[in-house]
């Protein structure tokens, strides 16, 4: 028993090291947030001035970048991508997993070859697609190609093959038709798949970075994401309290997920190892 | 009587009719259900692919759109090691392979370790909080805060370590720095996907290996790890794929310097079609990297179903 407490102890001690590793570039970037510049590079962790400043240099009219444009934009975009992807992966997990009709299996052979694609290979075609159609730099091509992500079909289709059959036998006898069983019944009760599958679908698209950069254009369309990366090549090169400001400012919404739904995001991602 | 007679002629009818009238609106109403995610899939999946091998058989700009057709004459470009876009593929796809075979034995070793170490012991919740947090940040805010404590002159950690490391600037740091990053911020990730694999050991098999006399670092090698086989699997996959497609690590810490060095396959083609306007020829590179990419997790996933 005696070596079992050594042993957890060793455990906790290294898990420690760890855990101070992972906190500690956190605790310097909220630290250079607070300092004014002329403190940034003076190694120390607690800021000697602390200030608020950067923050409110980041969203005065006269500053670099249109930082509540940023966040406006990430924040539009990833709900609406989410209430969409909710809704379109909902009703097609449930024609696949309950429903009979024309073509199941090759829908099942699409939604594998959706989640196999790598984005490199959609990004030039994408891109052009969109500039062709004029909607380039608009909320549209930030917001449409995410609608066609089937990871959501894939964690629904699972759910929903689990509901009992009675219920919905108990419901056709009542006389329902198709669409009532799916908005009055399955829905509901698949409310907690479905909302994670909305909070890991907000979490992709806020952070995703790739397709704003090349999708975008003005600076005024951009996302929180993509701003970070182009002040910090940018304006806020030689401006570490500031970048670092923005830097915070531009994980606040996540920090707020992680701290409300942690449970809900790490049950969604654990799911996925145990079923892909 | 000659009504009932026309109702009975016609209801009869309508019998005949009514099941398969029946059965194509059933059909057809269920498939409305997936008409949606179809438009969706057909949009932006299905004619981009077809659409982007088309662009990658002709000169393409971006602006000016269509400037001739070469056949596969640009994916041969690529095999040929004297021309420019060959060169820059290859140096790319370098790059690229290297950073997946330093990343991925890390990405599996760390996160798994520090997985079964929290489910062996106390402040579980606490723990996995704070190694899964750095997950939920965006790309460009780690790197961002990265380049920070990095910095030669001045940085958190060259300040820690009372040294005077060229982490962004010279290599073997500037690849070092890119996998420090990378590491912090995607362990949470797979060590939740471990520890949820953990979780479904049958407490059983420890605690009988533990009266067999195993000690802690034997149950771990040989009893947790290959039970959790498939996870680990999986964890392997994935973090290949996601390594393949490195890109914002060396766009903003590095630039993919010093020189070329940690210039990443996507950032060869993302400068070729954005840079250099040779959209066709960066399409034939990223449609032969995804080829190389599926070529790769095939094989692994084979591998790993064999073992298992």
């Amino acid at each position: 028993m005696k070596m079992d407490r050594v042993k957890r102890t060793i455990s906790v001690v290294i898990l420690s090291i760890g855990a101070l590793c992972i906190l500690f570039p956190i605790a310097w970037m909220i630290s250079t947030a607070l300092k004014p510049l002329s403190d940034a590079f003076d190694g120390q962790l607690i800021p000697s001035h602390p200030t608020l400043s950067n923050f409110t240099a980041l969203f005065a009219p006269d500053a670099a970048g249109s930082v509540a444009r940023w966040l406006g934009n990430s924040l539009f975009v990833s709900i609406t991508v989410s209430i969409l992807v909710m809704i379109i992966d909902s009703m097609a997990a449930f024609a696949l997993a309950r429903l009979q009709f024309f073509g199941r299996t090759a829908l099942f052979y699409i939604v594998v070859v959706s989640l196999v694609v790598p984005f490199i290979a959609l990004l030039i075609p994408l891109y052009l697609e969109f500039a062709n159609a004029n909607l380039l730099d608009t909320y549209w091509v930030l917001i449409l190609p995410y609608t066609s992500n089937a990871f959501g079909v894939f964690l629904l289709y699972q759910f929903f093959l689990g509901i009992p059959k009675e219920l919905e036998e108990a419901a056709m006898m009542d006389g329902v038709n198709k669409f009532q069983l799916w908005r009055r019944i399955m829905v509901p009760l698949s409310i907690p798949a479905t909302a994670t599958l909305g909070l890991l679908t907000f979490m992709n698209v806020y952070n995703d970075f790739f397709w704003p950069l090349v999708a975008t254009t003005s600076q005024d369309m951009r996302t929180m994401t993509v701003g970070v990366q182009l002040m910090a090549v940018g304006q806020y090169n030689t401006n570490a309290s500031l970048l670092m400001a923005l830097t915070l400012c531009s994980v606040i919404p996540m920090v707020l997920a992680f701290l409300f739904a942690q449970k809900q995001l790490t049950q969604g991602i654990a799911t996925t190892g145990t079923n892909l | 009587m000659a009504v009932s007679e026309v109702r009975t002629k016609s209801l009869s009818i309508h019998r005949r009719r009514r099941p398969v009238m029946r059965v194509v609106w059933d059909q057809f109403s269920s498939f409305l259900f997936v008409v949606p995610f179809l438009v969706a899939f057909v949009a932006f999946v299905g004619y981009p692919l077809v659409y982007g091998f088309i662009i990658s058989l002709h000169h393409w700009n971006p602006i000016a759109g269509d400037l001739g057709y070469t056949g596969l004459g640009q994916y041969a470009t690529l095999f040929n090691p004297n021309s420019l876009f060959g060169q820059q593929f290859w140096t790319g796809l370098k790059n690229t392979v290297l950073y997946v075979v330093i990343s991925v034995p890390l990405l599996l070793a760390f996160p798994v370790t520090i997985a079964y170490l929290i489910y062996r012991s106390p402040l579980k919740s606490l723990f996995r909080s704070i190694f899964f947090f750095p997950t939920v940040l965006s790309v460009t805010a780690v790197t961002s805060l990265w380049s920070w404590i990095l910095q030669t002159q001045g940085g958190a950690v060259n300040n820690l370590l009372q040294a005077h490391v060229p982490w962004l600037v010279e290599q073997p740091w500037a690849w070092i720095s890119i996998d420090m990053a990378t590491l912090w911020w995607t362990l949470g990730f797979n060590m939740i996907i471990a520890y949820a694999g953990f979780t479904q050991l049958p407490q059983s098999t420890i605690e009988a290996a533990a009266l067999d006399g195993a000690g802690s670092l034997r149950t771990f090698w040989s009893i947790a790890l290959p039970q959790v086989r498939p996870v680990l699997a999986f964890i392997t996959v994935i973090s290949t794929i996601s390594s393949f497609n490195l890109f914002a690590q060396s766009l903003l810490m590095t630039g993919g310097g010093p020189g070329s060095s940690t210039e990443p396959l996507t950032m060869v083609i993302y400068n070729q079609a954005f840079n250099g306007m040779h959209m066709g020829s960066a399409a034939a590179m990223s449609y032969l990297m995804a080829l190389i990419l599926a070529i790769i997790s095939l094989v692994q996933y084979r591998i790993t179903r064999e073992r298992a």
